[in-house]
């Protein structure tokens, strides 16, 4: 199940930030998001993998603790997406294409002629297709 | 892509919105109404250079960028690439595109035409007519600058139509040189 999103500017603003738990550990959620970015700053300054994969939007695991996985991604325009969920064995196929889809959401709403870029994300609709892609994650899973 | 809109009313629209402007709202300050077209074409630029490179790996330099500015998005805008591409190496490049698709279809009136080309050596080439076409052309020059800057390249676009419908687009990334080298 995946317990948080965020999208994350390129000046490392947050643009959105949603944790599906319900609970009251909003805070911790977002502090594991914030510790990512340090971690994708990392991934794409110093890359150390083959050159087949230098570029690619798609991060792969950032970094695993104890109970959750980060997962991210990172469009050309140097948003970030960024990904928490608690499944310990996740396809790799499946959180591409969760991205794929969140990033389509993403946008969708950003071509919004009232978004003003930069500024964060009050979209309704934008957190109604994002809680669907979320809940579809987890379903899928199971399967 | 889903849906589509026909040629014509984008032709349409862009011509009466860069009239709106530039006759109407700020008819006594053509350089406002340049301003105002140009920071609307940087919006939809921004939003559409975001689309577009949605299924793409990331550029990883601004070569590659600009290259991309020049085949695919110049081909999703305007159904066709770029002709002609030219840099210093020092930050700047010229787009050339010698056939405009938004400026294919512009009229102009003959005896404006006339006087242009007989004043184009000489001093007097301000006149109403090339004026009216270089106002059409904020609005391309804003959605460059805008897909540029949202690539992470800031820079100034300003377009030179010297014999239409060809149409030069120098894109000046003066600013980054450093990081270009």
């Amino acid at each position: 199940m995946i317990v948080c999103v965020a999208v994350v500017g390129h000046q490392n603003n947050p643009l959105y930030l949603e944790s599906f738990t319900g609970g009251d550990d909003a805070l911790k959620l977002h502090h594991i998001v914030h510790c990512s970015l340090d971690v994708i700053d990392e991934r794409v300054n110093n890359p150390k993998r083959s050159a087949s994969t230098l570029n690619e939007t798609f991060l792969g695991l950032l970094y695993p603790t104890e109970n959750y996985k980060v997962y991210g991604y990172l469009t050309n325009t140097k948003v970030k997406l960024i990904m928490v969920t608690t499944d310990l064995d996740v396809k790799d196929a499946d959180v591409r294409s969760f991205f794929r889809k969140f990033h389509a959401a993403y946008v969708d709403a950003v071509s919004n002629p009232f978004h003003v870029p930069g500024k964060k994300i009050t979209s309704n609709s934008f957190s109604e297709r994002v809680g669907t892609i979320v809940k579809s994650f987890g379903h899928s899973m199971s399967l | 892509m889903g849906r589509e809109v026909a040629e014509s009313c984008i032709d349409g629209v862009i011509i009466e919105m860069v009239s709106a402007y530039s006759t109407r709202f700020y008819s006594s300050k053509p350089d406002v109404a340049a301003r105002r077209i140009e920071a609307i074409g940087y919006q939809v630029g921004h939003q559409l250079s975001e689309r577009y490179t949605m299924e793409r790996p990331r550029f990883a330099d601004h070569l590659e960028a600009i290259k991309f500015i020049c085949k695919d998005f110049w081909t999703e805008v305007f159904k066709k690439q770029i002709d002609n591409l030219k840099t210093n190496h020092r930050g700047t490049f010229v787009l050339q595109d010698n056939h405009f698709r938004w400026l294919t279809r512009i009229s102009l009136d003959p005896a404006v035409v006339a006087n242009t080309e007989a004043a184009s050596e000489g001093e007097s080439g301000a006149d109403s007519g090339a004026q009216m076409t270089s106002m059409l052309l904020y609005f391309p020059c804003g959605i460059i600058r805008g897909a540029l800057t949202n690539l992470g390249i800031p820079c100034a676009v300003s377009a030179d139509m010297s014999n239409l419908p060809a149409c030069k687009f120098p894109c000046d990334t003066r600013q980054l040189v450093v990081l270009v080298f």
